[in-house]
């Protein structure tokens, strides 16, 4: 029986309404009452000053919220410009909405924002999270303009991180997304992203929505399937971002499970892809470089080197039926060694890494299980880190940070090795 | 003497616009006279017209198309003598027709005799119907109207050897209504004509009568107070006579121009015309509504004149530089088709000759509230010639016929006061009337029948409108509502096929009747009414409580 059409009546009704677009924005929410207004005028007045001949339209998706999100973004009335006798933009500037009834979830949310720019031939779509308070008019122009202009098919947002920001995405997540799907994407993860409608169209005919790591960060999903298909990815630097305090994100242990599962998950449904790649050509770059600034408070170190040795004790079955036993004993090794003089060396962590995706793709045990025990030996990586970047320049730490790219490169055969042989 | 409600004639009046010259020459020179405009009075009967709009037509160098006049009270012998004139009037008026002239009030020619002694000396009793000055400083910011011919406001008369004032080109110097005896003159001139029988003046470039240090120029108080005057005397003298503004402002300071129902009766309302193409080129509804909502209400005697096009450019003035750079990109691509802060073109082409364009803005311009004037030669189509500069390129002859110079003149070709449209899309052998007038399906037959369809309902001339604002914002829709004569109208915007859901609850029962088929629709019911409209197509709909 072939599945029931996702999209409700109403929401259709709509689309009907709206037309042919150029330019969609989608803003998936989920209790953003107290910033959406905000969000909308950023976003209409992106689209009043940078693209005004296009046809636009602005679709709120919305999970169900119980602080009236959807009703606020419907009423909020639409800002006039100053002069010009009260007279606003050239085009109406569409405004549409639809509400799914499952639980929030930014793939779900993703599914009816591609299905519309599919339905609307959209030409460039942005996603833009309502979480975010210092959004500008040209953050979205940003990531609208190099799809629409430039022919781009998935812009990645660049932020300005402090040294001690983004540690997961930094020592984790570029580097061995550089080295396996090939992509120097610096910001796989994120809440804001650019993307064509035909990326959009190529993403609704997949059978994968009801993947939970599609349904729980579809965008890295998205980068690497655009890159799959040898589409153009890029990346631009938008600046400093500040998210609202009410939207707090998921403790370390979610955010792995979210996005270093998502990861595994896209390594093993794309092996045909990433296997025969053996470099990582630079991708578009708009914008200044991309720098660390120099501020910025490390986290708190405490208990983090005993959270890492209480679990590599702890969780030492499952390791050992990830790791290898050469990887598991020098873990264990260096649980054992001074706190002060404690290194977690990039090779060992690569190594790691490597093993923990090749044991994913063998389902040596429970996926989820799996990637949860990567969190001890995060924290790990990470007191290690510190360790030895408490007084680095940011300099410095790029240059750290390219060597641990590297040093992921340099071991892809091995990971080739551990997912092709048998367990 | 006409009843109160005949009085507002121009309420239910459609204006068609012409040029004597342009129209039709009786007597083999060339040019168009009152005798060949006379014997066209049948076609505009024929066409539905009530009201012809006579671009000036008195003694003139001509070096602005007769709005620099040399003589208020004759005809240019070109056009023909005071008699023809009488003899075209009391034509029209057999056949229900009524004239409005142009009364250019602001400025003369150069070689009017009142210039001619103002300018002889400075103590010349006439010296101060002008506005002179010993230097050019005067009145600095006031913005210069002719931006592609004029640097300043101001020209140097070598002989009084001082400055005169002119917001036009430089042979138009303003006359200075602070001067009563100009003003006496001036309506001296108007009852002239209205003593002949002319139902209206078009008041040309009203806003700049007057003029006051450190203002604009434009719209102040002084001039008002002038309008009231004449409207004054025209009431008292000449009840049933009209006055139409020219003043190309935004409908919150042209609002002014109608004072308590004691000043205009009529004025151009420009800011909407740009809209309208702006609209259909958008696909979007939203300029007009915008405009329209930034309408201010009028005295209850009054109303708004809309056009498409005129003798002028398409003017851009009163739009936002977004939307005038809009504009030229979609319909002035050629340089040479723009001129001063505009574009000089036909409704025809600047449309691609697309009919169905044609007809949906010819559709809006006779549903929408105001009265409408239809320009020369629009109704079957006409094309333009860029390349004859100025505005001459829009002003070009009368296509009758595929015949002898299009059935416009018997003289020799070069003889024409300009050369006919020749090319093979809009040329005279392609484009006439009386291959046109052959067809039932042409667009003048259908132009006939849409003016006729308007004429047959008082609503569109003085009913109120009211907007649906259906959410696919390609379809204009609005009840027009007088008593209880409603008429709903659907307008698609777009290029492409349309469905579109109308809330219709207030009109619940009502049977909606196809205006020019007659035919019945679905009736209204409590489902919210669905329609389905073609690339541009259009309905207007009476509703019938039956």
């Amino acid at each position: 029986m072939a599945e029931e059409s996702f999209l409700a009546d109403d929401f259709i009704r709509q689309l009907m309404s709206v037309g042919e677009v150029d330019l969609l924005v989608g803003i998936p929410s989920y209790n953003n009452a107290s910033t959406i207004a905000q969000t909308l005028h950023s976003v209409e007045e992106s689209l009043r000053q940078n693209f005004v001949r296009e046809r636009a339209v602005i679709l709120n998706v919305d999970g169900g919220s119980g602080d009236e999100t959807r009703q606020v973004f419907e009423q909020s009335s639409e800002r006039r410009e100053a002069g010009h006798k009260g007279l606003t933009s050239l085009r109406t500037i569409h405004r549409i909405s639809c509400m799914y009834d499952r639980s929030p979830s930014q793939g779900v949310a993703l599914r009816s924002i591609v299905a519309a720019a599919d339905l609307l031939r959209a030409r460039a779509c942005a996603v833009i999270s309502p979480a975010t308070t210092n959004l500008t008019p040209a953050w979205i122009a940003n990531l609208l303009r190099p799809v629409y202009r430039e022919g781009l098919d998935f812009v990645a947002p660049l932020y300005v991180r402090s040294r001690f920001q983004g540690l997961l995405a930094r020592d984790l997540l570029y580097p061995m997304s550089r080295a396996v799907f090939g992509q120097r994407i610096r910001e796989l993860y994120s809440d804001e992203w650019g993307f064509s409608g035909r990326l959009a169209s190529q993403c609704l005919e997949q059978d994968v929505w009801r993947e939970e790591a599609v349904r729980t960060r579809p965008e890295a999903w998205m980068a690497v399937l655009a890159g799959s298909a040898g589409l153009k990815c890029g990346q631009y630097f938008l600046g400093p971002k500040t998210v609202s305090p009410s939207a707090t994100g998921p403790d370390i242990v979610d955010a792995i499970r979210q996005t270093v599962g998502s990861f595994f998950w896209c390594m093993e449904s794309n092996q045909p892809y990433w296997m025969g790649r053996s470099n990582s050509p630079a991708i578009s770059t708009f914008g200044p470089e991309h720098e660390l600034s120099a501020d910025g408070i490390p986290p708190s170190q405490e208990k983090m080197f005993d959270l890492f040795r209480s679990g590599v004790n702890e969780l030492e079955p499952i390791l050992a039926s990830i790791l290898t036993p050469d990887t598991h004993a020098q873990i264990k090794a260096i649980a054992l060694s001074d706190r002060a003089k404690f290194r977690f060396a990039a090779e060992l962590w690569v190594k790691t890494l490597y093993e923990f995706a090749a044991s994913y793709h063998h389902a040596v045990l429970n996926r989820d299980h799996l990637v949860q025990a990567l969190v001890p030996l995060y924290r790990g990586r990470v007191y290690s880190f510190l360790l030895e970047n408490a007084n680095s320049s940011p300099e410095t730490m790029e240059a750290q940070s390219e060597i641990l790219c590297q040093e992921f490169e340099r071991q892809k055969p091995y990971l080739l090795e551990r997912w092709t042989g048998k367990n | 003497m006409l009843s109160q409600d005949e009085n507002l004639w121009y309420k239910d009046a459609v204006i068609y616009q012409l040029h004597v010259r342009t129209f039709c020459d009786s007597n083999a020179d060339g040019i168009g006279d009152f005798r060949g405009l006379t014997s066209k009075l049948d076609y505009l009967q024929e066409l539905g017209i009530n009201a012809i709009w006579l671009l000036p037509f008195y003694p003139s160098p001509l070096r602005d198309d007769g709005y620099d006049i040399a003589d208020y009270t004759s005809v240019h012998p070109s056009y023909g003598t005071l008699q023809d004139f009488k003899d075209f009037l009391a034509a029209a008026h057999n056949r229900r027709i009524r004239v409005i002239t142009e009364m250019v009030v602001n400025h003369t020619s150069d070689q009017h005799p009142w210039f001619q002694e103002s300018r002889s000396s400075r103590e010349n009793p006439k010296r101060d119907w002008y506005v002179w000055s010993d230097t050019d400083n005067r009145y600095q910011g006031v913005r210069i109207i002719f931006v592609d011919t004029e640097m300043s406001n101001w020209a140097w008369d070598p002989i009084s050897k001082s400055y005169y004032w002119h917001r036009f080109f430089n042979h138009q110097p303003d006359l200075n209504y602070d001067n009563p005896a100009v003003r006496e003159a001036m309506w001296e001139v108007m009852k002239f004509w209205l003593d002949i029988g002319v139902d209206g003046f078009r008041l040309d470039a009203v806003p700049y009568l007057i003029e006051r240090d450190g203002t604009s120029c434009e719209n102040l108080p002084e001039t008002h107070e002038i309008i009231r005057d004449f409207r004054k005397r025209i009431d008292l003298a000449y009840p049933g006579k009209m006055l139409l503004a020219e003043a190309n402002q935004w409908p919150a300071d042209v609002r002014a121009y109608f004072g308590n129902g004691d000043e205009f009766h009529m004025a151009f309302h420009f800011p909407l015309m740009p809209r309208m193409f702006m609209a259909v080129k958008l696909e979007d509804r939203k300029p007009i509504i915008e405009i329209l909502e930034q309408t201010p209400q009028i005295p209850e005697n009054c109303q708004w004149c809309i056009f498409l096009r005129n003798h002028d450019e398409l003017t851009l003035e009163m739009v936002t530089d977004i939307e005038r750079d809009y504009m030229y990109d979609e319909y002035a691509v050629d340089k040479a088709m723009r001129i001063n802060l505009g574009i000089r073109r036909r409704l025809a082409p600047m449309l691609e000759n697309d009919r169905r364009r044609v007809e949906l803005l010819t559709g809006l311009l006779l549903s929408m509230p105001g009265t409408p004037i239809i320009y020369y030669g629009d109704e079957i189509g006409m094309g333009d010639n860029i390349y004859l500069g100025d505005r001459n390129g829009v002003r070009t002859p009368m296509q009758w016929n595929g015949g002898w110079n299009a059935g416009f003149s018997t003289a020799d070709p070069e003889r024409l006061y300009s050369p006919l449209i020749s090319n093979p899309v809009y040329g005279y052998q392609a484009i006439n009337v009386d291959s046109q007038r052959r067809s039932a399906h042409s667009l003048l037959s259908w132009t006939k029948s849409v003016i006729q369809t308007r004429n047959a309902f008082r609503v569109f001339s003085r009913g109120s409108i009211e907007f649906l604002n259906p959410s696919n914002h390609r379809v204009l829709a609005y009840v027009r509502r007088l008593g209880e004569e409603k008429v709903l109208i659907v307008n698609n915007l777009s290029s492409s096929a349309q469905a579109v859901e109308l809330n219709l609850q207030m009109y619940k029962r009502h049977i909606p009747i196809e205006m020019f088929g007659r035919n019945l629709f679905p009736r209204i019911g409590d489902l919210p009414y669905l329609l389905t409209l073609g690339p541009y197509q259009f309905y207007w709909f009476r509703l019938r409580r039956i």
